[in-house]
């Protein structure tokens, strides 16, 4: 079959409860929006496919719950993740705060091999209420927080209004591209029957 | 093949059309029985000797249970509704929630219909006009009813254990339903799903619908089993409703099968331990090390071009007796005969050859072994399995890397293959990859073939090909009488094309022998009434019910074992050297099905020179 090689990015949302990243996610996948909150429980998976520079991707989107209930499935969660956003809320402080442990979380249990290269992007949700009039955390500010952590990129965007979230994503599959670049290369042996043959074949249960 | 592509919506409208022939469907469920007996009847009318009672067939079950949701309004509503909330919003989002509701609701995937007719796709438009003129025949069985007046000419004396006729051949070379996805209702309704993934959720094989596509419902299953493992646990199983959900971690590999099939949790394991198996075949444990460097590691890649071999490797896990009993059958042969090609093999292995094997389809004509080297049935298995379904060994002489997990998972044997006719390979594992030019050029290889066909090898095992093995009409009746072999000299045994099946004595329908010592099975031919596939898959299925069931290390182990149901009498004896499962008519005595049953055993000891390869075991090195 003729068909393209496709990649499959797994790409894990964290963020604080209520910032919003069922709704990006929503957004972005069915380009649908509602105002009602629904908690995530445990995790709710999305797929979709984008075309970026000619090649075919498939975007696996784990959006997980924000309650710190949940935060024991760790590990499971985050293991091999080709991409990590992190989402706080520009109206609300404590989960522009947050963000650091977040982050810091996913960098242990995920432990990429190269945590100060993994990619990362923030967004800053939620900038369309009350005209922007209710913001907290200037987006100066999560700039510098960006820029420390090793230039992760940034986005403000609204689930709501659609604002941002293509371009974001975007940016997401193109990160998680660049990083999983480099292949394992994979090096099968083959069989020495003269010398130790005997005694693996021995150690199989016949 | 054409018929595949179009199966999804075709099953659903088959199912409407099961409805409009079965009236009163929510208010008495006996009418429907016996309207379902009505058409059972109907078809076997059409379908010759067919007498076997089908109420209870899962197909039976389909139709109930396909028909009672398509009829009842309200009823599939909530069913679609529910599935809503569990899994998906909408088609273009495949969204699956976890921990929404409680694990099992969760996995409540609806699956009623395989839509198997692994051998007719329900759209098969081949059988149309007989469907329509037979009322509402939408069941697997009906159409493979239909299926055996068609083929009977072809393939009725086929064994029908692993034959490929050509329409069966045809669907298994490529992936099927690959449109599919986990919003699909078609693959909702499959009957069953084997799906690989990685330890990150990344999916890397599911039989029906696109792995990408289903990315969501892997990840899912993912967060499951780590779920499980998180507190120190592992999953093995989950029920929901009338669906098993098996899980079998091996390593960074994870493996699920989901099934509505009723067959035993233990041979739903095995079979996904020989899809591991035959993963690792192609690739070895080395991936293993690629996931340890790089969780984020995608195997697809790798697998690419395989997928024909994991759905005929499927394929054979009801049809395959094989892949239950872990262990091989020969092809019937006359000692000398046997005792020829084993010469000539070894002729071969003394040049540093690690095993050398001649088969014909699934079954062994001889083989030999480097002095200490076993070779394992499951991995002969497999072996045979990736042979008969990479279609390019066919066409030239090939060479392949291919690792045998139960000799050393690890590491890569090189198989030089090559088709002496169409249904007779020879397979030469050696350890080195240069030896494919050494093989090729060297006299042994150009040697064998030579003296096979000179020594009339290949001849006679075309002819038993063709002529098949026991055959149970054929069972001594008089003790006095035996002639100790199969092969009477200067006499063909009648093909069995000519021969319309009576079954044999005393109701015996069929029978499985299997060598405790050998790790060799024989089982006879299949006659009528059990002559449609569908029917094979069902006797196999309960056959391996009673494996199952003898081997239980809870209870067992058993010695005998007397069951009788409404399809058949199935009696199994397992005694130190041998286990017998043979199937009666429902209405056998019990004093008599032992008694025939000791004279199989005796049959089969009178021609195990021919039935079985003796003295050159693999274990017996």
């Amino acid at each position: 079959m003729p068909s393209r090689r496709r990649t499959l990015l797994k790409v894990i949302i964290l963020g604080d409860s209520g910032v919003g990243k069922t709704s990006l996610m929503n957004q972005y996948v069915n380009k649908k929006f509602s105002n009602q909150y629904k908690a995530t429980i445990g995790a709710d998976f999305l797929t979709k496919e984008v075309e970026f520079e000619d090649r075919l991707f498939t975007l696996q989107i784990w959006d997980t719950a924000g309650q710190e209930r949940f935060q024991s499935l760790g590990v499971a969660f985050y293991r091999g993740a080709d991409c990590c956003v992190l989402v706080y809320d520009v109206n609300v402080q404590k989960s522009f705060d947050n963000l650091n442990n977040w982050r810091e979380e996913f960098l242990i249990q995920a432990s990429p091999s190269d945590p100060e290269n993994f990619p990362f992007i923030v967004l800053g949700n939620k900038v369309d209420v009350d005209g922007g009039n209710s913001r907290v955390v200037s987006e100066k500010k999560a700039r510098a927080w960006c820029a420390s952590k090793g230039n992760i990129p940034y986005f403000e965007t609204s689930a709501k209004e659609g604002i941002n979230v293509e371009e974001a994503f975007q940016v997401i599959a193109k990160n998680a591209l660049n990083s999983g670049e480099e292949e394992e290369i994979y090096l099968p042996d083959t069989i020495d029957v003269g010398s130790t043959s005997q005694q693996r074949a021995s150690g199989c249960d016949c | 093949m054409a018929s595949d592509v179009t199966s999804g919506s075709p099953s659903y409208d088959e199912e409407a059309e099961s409805t409009v022939q079965i009236p009163n469907i929510t208010v008495n469920t006996n009418s429907i029985d016996h309207s379902l007996d009505a058409i059972e009847n109907q078809l076997h009318s059409i379908s010759l000797n067919t007498s076997i009672d089908e109420r209870t067939s899962p197909s039976a079950d389909y139709h109930l249970e396909s028909a009672s949701e398509i009829n009842n309004g309200s009823l599939k509503e909530n069913v679609i509704e529910t599935r809503r909330n569990l899994i998906g919003e909408s088609s273009s989002s495949r969204r699956s929630g976890l921990w929404a509701t409680n694990l099992e609701a969760e996995v409540e995937v609806e699956l009623e219909a395989e839509g198997d007719g692994a051998l007719s796709s329900p759209s098969s438009s081949g059988y149309a006009g007989e469907r329509g003129s037979s009322g509402s025949v939408s069941s697997a069985s009906g159409t493979d009813g239909i299926r055996e007046l068609r083929d009977n000419g072809s393939s009725m004396g086929d064994d029908g254990v692993l034959s490929l006729d050509s329409s069966e051949a045809q669907w298994i070379r490529g992936k099927r339903h690959a449109d599919e996805d986990d919003a699909s209702i078609s693959w909702r309704k499959r009957k069953k799903h084997y799906i690989i993934l990685s330890h990150s959720g990344k999916p890397i094989y599911s039989r029906y619908g696109d792995e990408h596509k289903l990315a969501g419902f892997s990840a899912t299953l993912q967060a499951i089993i780590s779920f499980v493992e998180n507190g120190g646990d592992r999953v093995k199983l989950v029920r929901a409703g009338k669906h098993q959900v098996v899980f079998l971690v091996k390593g960074p590999i994870y493996l699920v099968c989901i099934s509505c099939t009723e067959e035993p949790y233990e041979s739903l394991r095995g079979q996904l331990e020989f899809l591991y198996g035959q993963m690792i075949l192609i690739l070895t444990r080395s991936v293993d090390r690629c996931f340890e460097k790089n969780p984020k590691f995608d195997m697809t890649p790798l697998l690419g071009g395989t997928d024909a071999v994991f759905s005929s490797l499927i394929h054979s896990f009801s049809r395959n007796p094989a892949t239950f009993l872990h262990a091989y059958t020969c092809l019937p042969l006359a000692y000398a005969t046997r005792q020829a090609a084993g010469a000539i093999l070894q002729d071969v292995a003394d040049s540093g050859v690690v095993f050398a094997i001649l088969m014909c389809k699934d079954k062994v004509v001889s083989l030999v072994g480097l002095q200490k080297a076993s070779l394992h049935p499951d991995d002969m298995l497999l072996l045979a399995n990736f042979v008969m379904s990479s279609e390019s060994f066919r066409t030239s002489e090939s060479f392949s890397p291919i690792c045998l997990p139960r000799y050393n998972p690890m590491a890569f044997l090189y198989a030089y293959v090559h088709y002496l006719d169409v249904d007779t390979y020879l397979i030469l594992l050696t350890a080195g990859s240069q030896a494919f030019f050494h093989l090729k050029e060297c006299r042994h290889v150009i040697r064998v073939e030579t003296v096979l066909s000179k020594s009339n090898v290949l001849n006679e095992v075309q002819r038993s090909m063709s002529e098949g093995g026991l055959r149970i009409d054929q069972l001594p009746v008089d003790p006095s009488a035996r002639s100790g072999s199969l092969f009477p000299l200067n006499q063909r045994r009648p093909a069995p094309e000519t021969v319309v099946g009576i079954g044999g004595p005393a109701g015996l329908l069929h029978f499985i022998y299997r060598s405790i010592y050998l790790d060799q099975y024989v089982s006879s031919e299949f006659a009528s009434p059990i002559s449609a596939p569908a029917q094979q898959k069902r006797l196999y299925r309960a056959y391996q019910r009673l494996y199952a069931s003898m081997h239980d290390k809870g209870v067992g182990p058993h010695k005998t074992q007397f069951r009788r149901d409404e399809s058949y009498v199935l009696l199994c004896w397992v005694t130190q050297d041998f286990e017998l499962y043979a199937a009666f008519d429902p209405l056998a005595d019990k004093a008599v099905a032992i008694r025939i049953c000791n004279r199989v055993c005796q049959w089969v000891k009178d021609v195990e020179n021919e039935i079985f390869l003796l003295g050159a075991s693999p274990f017996s090195w």
